[in-house]
């Protein structure tokens, strides 16, 4: 069995030539995708998540472990893709209307496919129809949306208003810095989250 | 005393007769007047107009002349967009994908909207410069650094650290050279607003911005003018290292404690400013709840190098009347206690709280956290995390309500669940643990009787 370790701490400090050279060892020694994915990759972005949470690690250490740990899936890639894995889910994440700061969803966009789901990144700015079409599209059980400003925030509103019209099912998630349970509570979205990690685990909870 | 001259005593860390006041007025003075923010920060009659207003109904000691980020990007290429209530955002970094700092156009004093603020600086000098101190702000080097970057600056910091570390040193150059241009102009004190140093580690505080920022307070010392740094978000971590800058003066929002703040200025002989709650107060809340915070910062301060202050930039929309109410607090102690006494009063009487009324007859599980306030007292903080971490093991569905006691929600929840100690746990409606944060299995257990009893 490769040293699941050795693989998490080389991805935990960003280092992607080593998990390259890991993963690689790893499946060459016949261990399977899925087992190298959960018990290397997928662990030691959930360790990342929950540090980034407590204040212990902070943006520039999430985005070089979650580089690392995309260098080491796209090696898995094929291997799960023949043996037949597929996503806990998909998710759509963006940026709501008239706001550009996209730190904050990218970095829930890292922590969601260290949790195992397929995420579409609707990007910036994102108009509450884009939300919509992108979700009937992908199928997606999560819609996730973030705003950075007081002024960009009411935008949420209106796309949970959209979203909840076109009847889809998919469970909507939101937050940023203005964002509080409060306001979740009152736009009738689905959960607030404050950071990234824990927007992970509630997307989690959500499908459950 | 002027209140220059009270603003002047508080940044050389002396006793004041009542605290400094600072509004950090920028979009805000568009609301004020009655222009988009769009139009307000590019017409430098707005803004003096703008100011010159919210010099006279906000009776500040000092007021900062352009609060806008984004004036030094635009004068190096960056393209910015527009909105109606907040101040501009960076769209294009020339340098995002690593190109050489030897294609940025020369850093020109006469780009952009540079001349606006210095216009500006001069106008507002000449017509309220004999009492109200003159605030001029430079795009941190941190900051500054990633509008010419992009979001490519926090890997380049791993990949290519010596080519972060010329952006920043190059940046630094250009604060140096704004900061000598607000001097020239009539400021009295720099404030080097650095945001984005609050996503960053104390290690990469030390690296990566400490000697760039020494190097402009040293213009300013030079000069024989005040510094400050401002530091929006929270930045809590890099408070000792921020201390051991040599800045005059440190500046910090809602989002990190301002007796954290107190305690490293006081030691490292510094005054400091903050924190007025931007959005939960200033903008959502009402002239009682702004008093209230205002006596809350004066309060934990003490007398001694205070200047009251939102730490951010005010929003487009908060209400004139709150920042006069804020104005009230620093301007009259005789004021400051009647408030403190009739505004719990009315609260205590008045207000409806966000309880159930029937705790029974719900089919989940309640958990009441009564807190001064998770976000600025660390033991409030560790309890709300703990009964986070505890629900978070739960099958059950359950609804966790944290009531903060700066809120008048909150002070009618205490009285109402009979909390007399902060912080509280309150499961379905009984006090629980008090004061002693539990431990995780303590409190899933005392959860889950619950759950069970109400199977």
């Amino acid at each position: 069995m490769p040293d699941y370790d050795v693989l998490k701490t080389a991805m935990k400090s960003g280092k992607v030539a080593d998990v390259r050279k890991l993963v690689e060892a790893a499946l060459a020694e016949g261990a399977p995708a899925q087992e190298i994915l959960n018990s290397g990759l997928l662990e030691a972005m959930g360790e990342v998540g929950q540090r980034f949470k407590k204040n212990e690690v902070f943006v520039p250490e999430v985005l070089v472990a979650a580089r690392a740990m995309k260098a080491g899936t796209e090696l898995l890639k094929p291997h799960l893709i023949s043996a037949g894995v597929q996503a806990l889910a998909t998710a759509v994440m963006g940026t709501v209307k008239g706001d550009l700061h996209d730190i904050g969803k990218n970095l829930v966009i890292m922590m969601l496919e260290g949790a195992g789901f397929a995420v579409i990144d609707a990007g910036v700015d994102v108009a509450p129809e884009k939300f919509v079409a992108l979700a009937k599209e992908h199928n997606a059980k999560i819609i996730g949306m973030s705003a950075l400003l007081t002024t960009t925030m009411p935008s949420m509103k209106g796309a949970v208003e959209a979203i909840r019209a076109s009847g889809l099912p998919a469970k909507i998630i939101i937050g940023g810095a203005p964002v509080t349970q409060t306001y979740c509570d009152a736009i009738g979205a689905d959960g607030y989250s404050p950071d990234a990690a824990s927007a992970a685990e509630l997307a989690k909870r959500l499908i459950a | 005393m002027t209140g220059k001259e009270v603003l002047f005593k508080a940044l050389r860390n002396e006793v004041t007769p009542r605290p400094a006041w600072v509004p950090f007025v920028g979009v805000h003075g568009g609301q004020i007047i009655g222009m988009k923010a769009s139009e307000y920060l590019r017409s430098a009659d707005a803004i003096v107009k703008g100011l010159s207003e919210a010099v006279a109904r906000y009776k500040p000691d000092g007021i900062p002349m352009l609060f806008d980020l984004q004036l030094e990007a635009e004068a190096m290429g960056c393209s910015l967009a527009w909105a109606v209530e907040t101040p501009p955002s960076v769209k294009t970094h020339p340098l995002e994908g690593g190109g050489s700092l030897a294609h940025l156009p020369p850093f020109d004093l006469a780009a952009g909207r540079l001349p606006i603020a210095f216009e500006v600086t001069r106008r507002m000098k000449e017509s309220v410069g004999d009492r109200v101190g003159i605030y001029g702000l430079v795009c941190g080097p941190f900051t500054l650094a990633m509008h010419l970057m992009g979001n490519d600056l926090f890997m380049q910091m791993y990949d290519h650290p010596d080519y972060v570390k010329a952006v920043v040193s190059y940046s630094a150059s250009i604060a140096c050279k704004m900061a000598q241009a607000y001097i020239d102009a009539g400021a009295d004190v720099i404030a080097v607003v650095d945001p984005m140093t609050s996503q960053i580690s104390s290690e990469h505080f030390v690296e990566f911005v400490a000697p760039y920022v020494n190097q402009i307070f040293d213009v300013v010392r030079e000069r024989k003018r005040f510094s400050s740094l401002f530091v929006c978000g929270d930045a809590s971590r890099n408070l000792a290292e921020m201390s051991k800058t040599s800045c005059d003066n440190l500046s910090i929002d809602e989002n990190i404690p301002l007796e954290l703040l107190r305690d490293y200025s006081r030691s490292s002989g510094k005054s400091f400013g903050g924190n007025l709650k931007l959005t939960s107060v200033l903008l959502f809340g009402d002239e009682d709840d702004s008093r209230l915070d205002a006596i809350r910062c004066i309060d934990v301060a003490g007398s001694a190098g205070f200047i009251l202050a939102p730490g951010c930039d005010l929003p487009y929309a908060v209400s004139p009347k709150n920042l006069e109410a804020v104005a009230e607090m620093a301007h009259d102690s005789y004021k400051r206690e009647i408030s403190k006494r009739t505004i719990i009063a009315k609260q205590l009487s008045s207000t409806s709280c966000d309880l159930p009324d029937d705790y029974a007859a719900l089919p989940h599980v309640v958990i009441d956290v009564i807190t001064l306030d998770s976000a600025s007292c660390a033991p409030c903080q560790y309890m709300m995390d703990s009964v986070h971490r505890a629900v978070a093991t739960l099958d059950k569905p359950v609804v966790v309500k944290e009531h903060r006691i700066a809120t008048r929600e909150g002070i009618a929840a205490m009285q109402k669940l009979g909390v007399k100690n902060l912080p509280t746990i309150c499961i379905d409606g009984k006090v629980v643990f008090v004061s002693i944060i539990p431990d995780l299995r303590t409190l899933v257990a005392r959860i889950q009787e619950v759950i069970k009893a109400k199977a």
